[in-house]
């Protein structure tokens, strides 16, 4: 199959692409990357947080969004139809906090709870916080001051993993800060293609304008940066606070989020497609960008599965064959190693690939000299990335069965 | 949308940067087959040049009067330029199986390599004729071009039993791998004379022909009995 080393070839000159151009974005802005402009005009805000069945965690998410040193008008948390204490613990909390309300319905889905929320907000900026994860103090009053321009539709910060015990998430916490420095260098190109459910702050305008979050998509949160982009608003990324949220520790659990990501990506591209090459940032970069990396994603997987299963039976072969014959079936100059030019370009796209990993855990405060860290960066770029596909593949399949549960 | 100053730039900044180091790692990639090549040229030159070497000597050795010392010697001559051909057959098929971009050159060089063993087993069977010598030639036929999975393997096997053959029989067996449909009108004519005509074929003594595997006892077997027969 001649095709394969050219296939190989593009794919590792467009990962090139987009390595280079995080390092040159960084390079032109590495000094103000962490800047983050002054409160200049006072907004009302107004703060959701959408929740179902989360007694565990909506009383510490509560203290937390009340902490904000920026004076917020009302928390809104809005009971999804929970089973649990969830609105029990909420009303209690209501003795404590006077500003916080609590929005009691049926459950109808996260989109449409923030919806309902959007409706009843009297805030001027609409503040989005999952019901697992804590912003900082300051998050909410630094995302506050990007609105003094008029053109800012959404603002978000970086998200980081709250729990870092275990291996599998101290991955997910690599994976994490390589997001956030990778939407910051995205935002100087008008490209931040989400504002994530843990922390995003609206211009309520802007929300109600494009007529709220879309009920049917399962990431509402990148529904709803695109239909802002596709309407003109800008979407802006401050580096300079955090919210952590509580990362799987599971498995099946995160493979079940990340399926979700993945078809909610897709519902996103089909129903935006019309834009493709067309309309700025959104036709001719972002949903490029997403279709390209679904694309070779899959591509990645169709070789990768079609070279296992070609060594699987060609090995199956050879030992059948050898056995046979009575030779060895192993000898030593099949040990022998003759690297291609394939494997040259590997390296040095594994290479940059883990400088860029490792640049983003330092900028984000990560020790890196820790040779557990390293060890964990290459793993994470071996391995962890390497289940992206196959969870793209479910993802499509549960979209072809119409299975959209979360 | 905001772009920042200057930052639309990056976007063809990024392709050039990414051509370049991309371009680099091509080149890197061409230099170092384009070096594997040079160096089976290498190779294939001194082999070429020992065996007309080697033919020199037969013809002087063989060509007034035939005798035992003088076949004896033109016999080793023609052994140790086997095992010659034989090792650097072995790195001819690793730098293959790495090559990715200059493909042609490579199997330009294999082409060539076919030519050379053909010569060789020519060269030896006139040694056999006027020498009545004892070792057996073994020309191992391949297909070279488009094997399927099944063939690749069974024939990965066939230049293993052989290569053990070799290893344990030495002075013996002449092998001789030469691939059966590159086209050499040379090799072609030998296959029509010995109506070898699947791929791969073992031709032992040019007479006996083996299309499916054995185990190496009984290649041993059938080798050794071409001579009785």
């Amino acid at each position: 199959m001649y095709i394969l080393p050219f296939i190989y070839l593009s794919y590792m000159f467009i990962s090139l692409y987009f390595l280079m151009l995080y390092f040159l974005i960084y390079r032109r802005h590495r000094k103000e990357i962490f800047q983050s402009p002054k409160l200049a005009k006072i907004y009302s805000v107004s703060v959701v947080i959408p929740a179902y069945n989360e007694e565990d965690c909506i009383e510490g998410t509560v203290h937390a969004v009340m902490k904000s040193t920026y004076p917020l008008q009302e928390v809104i948390v809005v009971n999804d139809g929970s089973k649990d204490r969830t609105a029990e613990i909420v009303r209690e909390l209501m003795k404590r906090y006077k500003n916080l309300k609590l929005l009691d319905k049926k459950n109808s889905g996260k989109a449409d709870s923030i919806n309902q929320a959007l409706k009843i907000a009297k805030g001027e900026l609409f503040a989005v916080v999952d019901s697992d994860s804590y912003p900082a103090e300051e998050a909410i009053e630094k995302l506050v001051a990007y609105f003094s321009d008029e053109k800012v539709g959404a603002a978000t910060c970086p998200i980081l993993a709250r729990n870092k015990n275990r291996f599998f998430e101290r991955l997910q916490a690599i994976e994490y800060s390589a997001i956030a420095i990778t939407r910051k260098l995205l935002e100087y190109i008008g490209a931040i293609y989400v504002t994530p459910g843990p922390l995003a702050l609206y211009r309520k305008s802007a929300l109600i304008k494009i007529g709220g979050f879309d009920s049917k998509n399962m990431t509402e949160d990148i529904e709803v940066t695109w239909h802002l982009t596709y309407a003109g608003y800008d979407r802006k990324m401050c580096l300079n606070t955090r919210v952590t949220t509580i990362v799987p520790d599971k498995f099946k659990t995160w493979f079940r989020q990340r399926r979700r990501w993945s078809m909610g990506g897709m519902q996103t591209i089909g129903k935006y497609r019309g834009s493709f090459l067309k309309r700025g940032m959104l036709g001719f970069f972002i949903l490029p960008f997403f279709i390209l990396s679904t694309f070779l994603g899959l591509l990645g997987l169709s070789i990768f599965a079609y070279l296992v299963i070609r060594n699987f039976i060609s090995t199956y072969l050879f030992t059948k064959y050898s056995f046979a014959a009575g030779t060895a079936v192993l000898t030593l100059n099949e040990l022998y190693i003759t690297p291609t030019v394939l494997n040259y370009l590997g390296f040095a796209l594994f290479f940059f690939g883990s400088i860029f990993t490792l640049l983003a855990l330092y900028l984000m405060g990560e020790n890196i000299s820790k040779k557990e860290n390293v060890f964990n960066v290459m793993f994470y770029l071996i391995i962890y990335l390497t289940v992206y596909p196959f969870i793209m593949i479910s993802a499509i399949y549960s979209l072809i069965r119409r299975d959209l549960r979360w | 949308m905001v772009i920042f100053r200057n930052d639309k730039h990056v976007f063809w900044q990024a392709f050039i940067f990414a051509v370049i180091i991309f371009g680099i790692g091509i080149y890197i990639g061409y230099w170092l087959e384009n070096s594997r090549v040079s160096k089976i040229s290498d190779f294939y030159l001194n082999s070429e040049l020992e065996l007309l070497d080697v033919k020199i000597s037969n013809s002087i050795l063989l060509g007034s009067m035939v005798d035992k010392n003088s076949c004896a010697i033109a016999v080793d001559e023609n052994i140790k330029f086997a095992d010659r051909i034989y090792e650097e057959a072995k790195i001819l098929d690793r730098y293959e199986g790495a090559s990715r971009i200059s493909d042609k050159n490579i199997r330009l060089e294999h082409k060539k390599y076919d030519l050379l063993r053909t010569q060789f087993w020519v060269n030896l069977l006139e040694i056999k004729k006027q020498c009545n010598s004892s070792y057996h030639t073994v020309v191992y036929f391949y297909q070279y071009n488009n094997a399927d999975v099944d063939k690749k393997n069974k024939q990965a096997v066939f230049s293993n039993l052989l290569k053990d053959l070799k290893e344990s029989k030495g002075r013996d067996i002449m092998l001789i791998p030469i691939s059966g449909d590159n086209n050499v009108s040379s090799v072609n004519f030998l296959m029509k004379k010995y109506n070898v005509s699947i791929l791969p074929t073992v031709l032992i003594d040019e007479k006996i022909k083996v299309t499916e595997l054995e185990t190496a006892q009984e290649l041993e077997n059938i080798i050794y009995s071409s001579r009785v027969n």
